[in-house]
């Protein structure tokens, strides 16, 4: 796991190696052990390392045999050797153990279909001095992240936005859009960023870039080709499908850790980890000191089944405060949640305890549909056909019972999921959704809502689905729109490759493996989700694995505290260099007059809805990004030359 | 009144010029969500002495500024009975 960047001019004007340093030393978190540099009259790439596989050859940026084919790139390649092994056959010989290796043979031998064969999480960029022509890919699901920008004929590309920032000739403005994105999705939708004129590249896509013009190509669509029946060895198929991905996930020339949540996913794969890992399993975890987010009980018997070495980071409200600003520094998009930073600290702990490599949950509640979103789309659409059933209308509170618990719902607070939207919108699943998130647009300065236009984001979404999409039973329009607006644009990134990264820590995710997601997919949704049980074959399936209290646990979000980490009696000086009117009226996305009235609840304890909590996380993170990124970027002295682990030129490119 | 100013100052205090007549539909007009309504709820039994049972947790009782009055009428009345 690594972070790359790169220049491609239109003319041969030159590619500074200077230019490369700073893009590489601003990513440097991502790649501690070492780095190098290809320069070329046209084309630069610099590669920040973070060594797990071949440890002493794996270096980059790497070319083929004759120096034609050149690759800078971040992630894993799962099935490596098995490419190996069919390359070798053909003749192509290998200098290296290391997966980037395949890249280069691979590329020769299939072009661009390369990408069909592999399996792992990626994000890479190929130069091809025979076709002068540039080639960057992102695996299917988004793991691995790539933005890039066009300037002046000139492309720009970097695994974080900062690299491309840093050298120097691509200007930071926030893109309003990507921002009002946010308080609907989450995040911006891809291709979109928090970035005017910075893209992310879209997941399952590559792009070649030629003469200047750059072509971009989905090489892998999500599908849901559910069959009637479960298949007769389904159990069967799926134990040979986790064992299979977990296995290859543990193929490392570094000890593999496993975080632990609690819940059904995580404990899935650590247990699994622990079976395969050579030595003694170091699991991690977070802890809360507010017990309505903890779950530290589940954590300890996992820990304690599998018999891990378990560390755990224990999170405060003062801790989310303390370095949230560095948080934002790594997500680089505003956040409405403050749910990436306590995987920020985990993943502290996890590098301090010497482990570099990860396994987690993240997919499966995608997958095999988990989350509450998928239990309350189909009580919804069943209230909808007997719209005067109480007895239905009931399910609902069964959904959400911490609200339910306190007594306090009613017909009145069930008609907020039946009255939102019609069963027959494309969007009906996540609607509910959208619409509480987007109750954070209230908050807005007037310039910035008219500066907008009439911009219709859930319009926008509703034309972007591919016509397949309305052949698929509900649940699995839902899950597709949970794989497309949150999991990669957010949970993948904001919560996952950054927080992992600005740590140098790399996450795998055995659930995300594409033929794992292509079993699920096909398999009938009753399957997945049966009644108001989630998750329902993963049950079946680990019941052999793991403990009755953790096989039957229900699903419990992960979240962390928002409002309360920013106004208690220890919080930070600039939470309040942040709010003032002045320095609202410099950023201009929040009114000064609604978010005064916003921090005079969130001060008395009264913010405890959706709306407020993720108004105030909105704002100060939007604040911070505005500081950090437009007011006053961080510069980077370049990476030297001197001490690059390669070094290769266009006119004399040279292995090291 | 009460009701209005309590709604005003916690649910609409982000919107300078918003317009709420008595039998605005408060789900409707986007006053208030999911979470809102129970803070809305517990304001009105903390500020009125009522309680409101589950089944009284209805949009006739709860759904505008109007049958928020008359619920809370007829609640004292039936107290003071």
């Amino acid at each position: 796991m690594c972070g790359i960047a790169g220049i491609v001019r239109r003319h041969p004007t030159g590619v500074s190696v200077e230019s490369l340093g700073k893009m590489a030393a601003s990513i440097r978190h991502r790649g501690p052990d070492g780095y190098g540099f290809y320069v070329g009259q046209r084309v630069g790439f610099a590669h920040v390392r973070l060594s797990i596989v071949d440890i002493a050859g794996g270096a980059q940026p790497l070319t083929n045999e004759d120096g034609q084919v050149v690759v800078t790139y971040n992630g894993e390649i799962y099935n490596h050797p098995e490419l190996r092994r069919e390359l070798e056959e053909r003749g192509h010989v290998f200098r290296t153990r290391c997966d980037t290796e395949v890249l280069v043979h691979g590329y020769e031998e299939w072009g661009v279909n390369l990408l069909d064969r592999l399996n792992g999480q990626f994000a890479f960029a190929i130069y091809d001095r025979n076709t002068d022509t540039v080639l960057i890919a992102r695996d299917r699901f988004g793991v691995r992240p790539l933005f890039y920008a066009q300037r002046k004929g000139a492309f720009y590309f970097g695994s974080e936005i900062k690299a491309i920032l840093a050298c120097g000739e691509v200007e930071a403005s926030l893109d309003r859009r990507g921002i009002d994105e946010t308080f609907t999705f989450w995040a911006p939708r891809p291709p979109r960023t928090a970035f005017a004129g910075i893209a992310s590249l879209e997941p399952g896509t590559y792009g070649i870039l030629k003469d200047g013009a750059l072509w971009l190509r989905r090489y892998y669509e999500l599908d849901y080709p559910e069959a009637g029946e479960e298949p007769a060895d389904v159990i069967e198929q799926l134990d040979e499908l986790m064992l299979r991905s977990v296995g290859m996930r543990m193929r490392a020339d570094v000890a593999v850790g496993a975080y632990v949540s609690g819940g059904l996913d995580s404990s899935i794969t650590a247990s699994l980890a622990a079976s395969a890992s050579p030595q003694t399993l170091r699991s991690f975890s977070i802890a809360f000191d507010d017990p309505r987010f903890d779950e530290s009980d589940f954590q300890r018997e996992i820990a304690g089944n599998v018999g891990s070495i378990h560390a755990v980071a224990a999170i405060t409200h003062d801790s989310i405060a303390a370095t949230f600003p560095d948080v934002l520094w790594h997500t680089e998009t505003p956040l409405v949640r403050t749910a990436p930073v306590p995987m920020y600290h985990l993943a502290k702990l996890t590098k301090d305890s010497g482990i570099k490599v990860v396994l987690t949950g993240e997919g499966a509640d995608e997958l095999f549909l988990g989350y509450d979103l998928f239990k309350e789309v189909s009580v919804r659409r069943f209230c909808l056909r007997q719209p005067a059933s109480l007895g239905r209308q009931r399910l609902l509170d069964r959904l959400y019972p911490e609200l339910m618990s306190q007594g306090r719902g009613g017909e009145f607070w069930r008609r907020f999921f039946l009255e939102a939207g019609s069963p027959s919108d494309p969007l009906f699943s996540h609607l509910p959704r959208f619409m509480l998130s987007a109750r954070a647009r209230e908050f807005y300065a007037p310039e910035f809502k008219s500066g907008l236009g009439e911009i219709d984001v859930l319009g926008e979404l509703r034309a972007s689905l591919p016509a397949r999409y309305f052949g698929w039973s509900s649940l699995n329009q839902a899950a597709y729109l949970e794989m497309t607006t949150l999991l990669s644009p957010y949970l993948l990134s904001s919560q996952g490759d950054r927080m992992a990264m600005a740590h140098g820590v790399e996450g795998r995710f055995p659930f995300l493996d594409h033929r794992l997601f292509e079993f699920a997919a096909a398999l009938p949704t009753g399957s997945r989700l049966r009644g108001l049980r989630e998750k329902e074959i993963l049950r079946r399936w680990a019941s052999r694995i793991l403990p009755p209290r953790i096989k039957q646990r229900r699903k419990q979000p992960y979240r962390a505290p928002d409002s309360p980490s920013f106004f208690g009696p220890n919080a930070p000086e600039w939470v309040g260099d942040h709010l003032t009117a002045d320095s609202l009226r410099r950023v201009g996305v929040f009114s000064p007059a609604s978010v005064d009235g916003l921090v005079r609840r969130c001060r008395s304890g009264l913010a405890t809805g959706f709306r407020e909590n993720q108004a105030i996380i909105g704002v100060l993170s939007t604040q911070l990004l505005h500081h950090q990124f437009i007011e006053r970027i961080a510069t980077h002295a370049p990476l030297p030359v001197r001490g690059a682990s390669v070094m290769l030129s266009e006119t004399a490119p040279a292995f090291t | 009144m009460q009701v209005r100013t309590f709604v005003q100052e916690n649910f609409l205090y982000m919107h300078s010029n918003f317009h709420l007549a008595d039998d605005d539909r408060l789900l409707d007009k986007g006053v208030i969500d999911s979470m809102s309504i129970v803070e809305m709820i517990s304001f009105v039994e903390r500020e009125f002495g009522v309680h409101a049972m589950e089944e009284e947790i209805s949009d006739a009782n709860f759904g505008s500024l109007a049958g928020i009055a008359r619920f809370v009428t007829e609640k004292q009345s039936a107290l003071a009975a």
